[in-house]
């Protein structure tokens, strides 16, 4: 178990920088997610840590030592790769008993661990099966025990659940983080869902173009993006730009409306983006709100997404905007009805500002 | 598609397959046919292969196909696949230029190549016979091999391998445990490959050939030239059948190959 | 030893015994052909030999060679039409309504004498072609007093033992580019209203042209070049390039003529090969 240090890491293919000055760290035992768009940064980082890449620039630790001249089989990590890549060859207990025979583990010994292993993913009595004989999720399991029967000094995750249907990356995504907390292994995975993201990760990392764009706990990068890149990345969001006002927590929005915050605002006049989340605004029918009340704007309902648990309206407030709203009575608003959207200003979140 | 359109297409290719085969079969048939002059009516006769066993000619020229086929197969498989694996795990600048220049021996035609083996090797005087043949056979063979191995590569990727490292198996050790099983059928396929392009090559073999030091190939040749007998057929016969087993061999391995 | 320089000792390790011997054997000899092409005469000790450009005057002088030269690329030509007229058909039948493990079977069976003995496939050809051989009883068993076809030693007989040994080619280049082709495809092209010679003129064809562009070439050159199958099947009617270079070096011993016209043979190769290159290039990516 390992506490992993990035320290300005660069790399680049040609013209195309893969990874800009990077610098992160992954606490022991943490369950850290990388996310990010085809591209970003994030594959490349992890294969970094893993030793298939070797950065130009920066250093990488283990413990406080660096790992930059030591070979990939000799870092004591352990991967799990997006096709699993398990040995068509071998049986499932031969898989997962590799990493031991490679450092000619006694057989008694090997056969102990792999049969606690095979326990731990609950995929007991599957040790002669081979590996085209199993589905996604077994073959996902099997990939798992592989790289942690080692014990490993970090467990290193490429986009995991990236094959699986939806019902079973879900039930994985529960079955591996209960695994990772029992065996306590710091993890780095890489992810391009950010539903994954947020429900697995201690803290995550947004990555855009080669660098980390925002860096904290799930709660804290949702609630609080510090960029428009991220705010609309990670879920979804409202922008709008405007000047902030010389009312006090106050903007004017470039459509003439006003909208209130508690964030930190620059001086009046300077140019600003407010993101507001769908699902923070409320919906009221039947009234309407005025036009220069903050936080509160007159719309109407231009179209109604029904998606079972929740509604999602594009409404009408001057621009159009995406309101989500769970689905508790049942019937949705309809087609141009007058609304009141509202919001709390605590859900303004200021996401590009310039003096 | 209608009946007779099934009918029509099926009918084809069974013309088609008369056309490839027939000729052979009646080669084949006439080979136990005891007429010398290819008289029918048809009497089984197993004389002219009987004739082979005293023709000391044919027997040594079949022992030296014999012996530069195996020798040719061991080299250019080792050679190849050597070469096979660096395609596939790396990249690099000029890879694509070497793989270019894999094209020559297959796309040139075997005459050319044939005679400038015979004005290199009489330049750097290495005499015509045995070791000739063999540099020309591995020549041609090692374009066969590297791209039926690199094949069998790509079909697997990188990423056991890498998984294995992760797992702390040393280069050797990865290679030993993961990729050489994985590889072994393309390999075996191959092997086989490079055998038989060895043992039916006619034209590097007739230039680099010496006088009493042949091989099979160049023999017929030569007899078909005096005229034709029977016993042709019969070494022919012989040849065709070894050489169809083993293009039948090399299919089982190819399309059977590791575990899909 | 650090990582990118052991890995450079593994390139070049890995893969310079096979190169070094394709330089040997096919890259080295191929210049030593061209060097001694401009010689007066082989250089026996003893013998005084000179450069010279007397082999390519007379390649480019006497009208034998040119003759020769065109009787070669007009058996490439008839060759190559024959492998197309007969490949084609069969490739597509394979590709598009042939399935399962017939397919495999079919396809295995045509490969099968392709890549077995050339020179006893040729000559298996003579047992059909010569005077009373199977062509001939075949026709007597409906004609009886017929006369014999006799086509062995003679241009057409030429022709038909070169199509039987590349045909194979064709089919299978051919058969590359047709299963290709989705059937969702040919759906779209029929729900637009596209009768079924249309779909073949305006999708299948275009769409197969890199296949029948690639068999082209793989069927063309080796056959200019080629001296065997002329020489068993065409007795004194194989006055061709490949049969003339190969009695430089037989009968008429003379090797600087030999490598000069095996060198114009190689010019016409590669002129091919280049022209063709752009066309082939992304399928060689493919594979």
């Amino acid at each position: 178990m390992s506490r992993v240090e990035v320290d300005r890491v660069s790399k680049h293919y040609g013209a195309v920088r893969a990874l800009d000055d990077v610098s992160l760290t992954f606490e022991d035992g943490e369950f850290f997610g990388l996310l990010g768009p085809s591209g970003s940064g994030k594959t490349t980082l992890l294969r970094a840590i893993a030793g298939f890449v070797e950065p130009d620039a920066g250093d990488i630790r283990f413990d406080g030592r660096a790992v930059r001249d030591v070979a990939v089989h000799r870092r004591e990590i352990g991967m799990v790769f997006q096709n699993y890549a398990l040995f068509p060859h071998m049986s499932v207990f031969d898989n997962i008993a590799f990493g031991l025979s490679v450092r000619r583990v006694a057989a008694a010994e090997i056969s102990r661990r792999v049969t606690e292993m095979l326990g731990l993913v609950r995929l007991g009595g599957f040790e002669q099966r081979r590996p085209r004989q199993l589905s996604g999720g077994q073959q996902q399991r099997v990939a798992l025990a592989r790289a942690l029967v080692t014990k490993p000094r970090v467990l290193l995750l490429d986009e995991p659940l990236g094959a699986l249907d939806k019902r079973l990356r879900q039930q994985m995504q529960i079955e591996l983080r209960q695994i990772q907390r029992e065996v306590g292994i710091t993890t780095i995975f890489v992810t391009h869902d950010q539903e994954e993201a947020l429900t697995l990760s201690d803290r995550i990392a947004i990555f855009n173009e080669g660098r980390v764009v925002q860096l904290g706990a799930p709660h804290a990068v949702y609630e609080r993006p510090s960029s428009a890149f991220a705010a609309s990345f990670l879920g979804d969001a409202n922008f709008f730009a405007g000047r902030v006002s010389t009312a006090g927590g106050q903007i004017e929005t470039d459509g003439g409306r006003r909208i209130a915050t508690f964030d930190a605002l620059p001086p009046a006049g300077a140019r600003i983006t407010v993101a507001v989340r769908p699902e923070k605004m409320l919906l009221e029918a039947g009234t309407a709100g005025e036009r220069d009340t903050p936080n509160r704007w007159p719309g109407v309902v231009k179209q109604a997404v029904y998606s079972g648990s929740s509604i999602s309206y594009r409404v009408d407030v001057g621009t159009e905007i995406v309101v989500f709203a769970q689905n508790q009575s049942a019937q949705p608003l309809e087609l141009g009805t007058a609304v009141a959207v509202s919001w709390s200003p605590l859900h303004s979140v200021v996401v590009e500002s310039s003096p | 598609m209608g009946k007779a359109g099934i009918i029509l297409v099926r009918g084809y290719l069974v013309l088609l397959l008369l056309f490839l085969y027939l000729p052979i079969a009646v080669m084949i048939v006439m080979a136990f046919n005891q007429s010398a002059l290819y008289q029918l009516p048809f009497v089984f006769d197993l004389k002219w292969f009987a004739s082979l066993a005293g023709n000391q000619r044919l027997l040594d020229a079949g022992f030296n196909t014999i012996e530069i086929a195996l020798i040719n197969t061991v080299i250019a498989t080792t050679l190849g696949s050597m070469a096979a694996v660096v395609f596939a795990r790396y990249s690099f600048r000029g890879k694509t230029l070497m793989q270019l220049l894999l094209f020559p021996p297959i796309t040139i035609p075997w005459l050319i190549i044939g005679n400038s083996m015979l004005f290199m090797f009489y330049w750097i005087g290495i005499r015509r016979g045995i070791v000739a043949m063999l540099l020309g056979h591995v020549a041609l063979s090692l374009p066969y091999v590297i791209i039926v191995v690199g094949a069998q590569f790509k079909s697997f990727g990188t990423t056991l391998e890498e998984a294995a490292a992760t797992l702390g198996a040393s280069p050797w050790q990865a290679f030993r445990r993961v990729t050489l099983p994985m590889v072994a059928p393309g390999m075996v396929a191959a092997a086989l490959f490079a055998f038989a392009i060895s043992f039916d090559q006619f034209v590097i073999s007739y230039f680099l050939a010496a006088p009493g030091v042949t091989t099979l190939p160049v023999e017929i040749y030569t007899a078909i030239r005096k005229g034709y007998t029977p016993e042709i057929n019969a070494i022919s016969t012989i040849i065709i059948v070894v050489s169809m087993g083993l293009m039948l061999l090399v299919a089982r391995f190819y399309r059977f190959g590791g575990e899909r | 030893m650090r990582r990118t320089a052991r890995r450079r000792l593994a390139i070049v390790g890995l893969t310079a015994p096979a190169y070094l011997w394709l330089a040997l054997t096919i890259f080295l000899p191929l210049s030593a052909m061209f060097y001694f092409s401009f010689l007066s005469a082989l250089p026996l000790p003893g013998r005084t030999v000179s450069v010279t450009l007397d082999s390519y005057r007379t390649i480019l002088t006497k009208e034998l060679y040119l003759i020769n030269a065109k009787r070669s690329l007009l058996l490439g030509i008839h060759v190559t039409i024959g492998c197309i007229v007969i490949g084609f058909p069969a490739a597509l039948a394979l590709a598009k309504y042939v399935h399962g493990r017939w397919r495999e079977a079919v396809f295995l069976l045509i490969v099968l004498p392709f890549w077995s003995n050339g020179l006893v496939r040729t000559f298996s050809w003579t047992m059909v072609l010569r005077r009373d051989g199977l062509l001939d009883w075949f026709v007597r068993l409906f004609i009886p007093d017929a006369p014999s076809f006799d086509l062995l030693f003679s241009y057409p007989a030429i022709i038909i033992g070169l199509i039987h040994a590349y045909v194979p080619y064709m089919i299978l280049t051919c058969y590359v580019s047709l299963q290709a082709i989705d059937d969702s495809l040919i759906e779209a092209a029929r729900s637009l209203g596209a009768s079924t010679l249309t779909i073949f003129r305006r999708i299948i064809l275009p769409l197969s042209l890199p296949g029948l562009i690639a068999g082209t070439i793989l069927i063309f050159v080796p056959v200019i070049g080629s001296f065997m199958e002329p020489a068993i099947l065409g007795g004194k009617d194989a006055i061709m390039l490949g049969p003339i270079i190969e009695r430089q070096f037989s009968a008429s011993a003379n090797w600087p003529l030999g490598a000069a016209l095996s060198f114009m043979l190689l010019a016409i190769v590669l002129a091919i090969l280049a022209a063709a290159a752009p066309i082939l290039r992304p399928r060689l990516q493919a594979t």
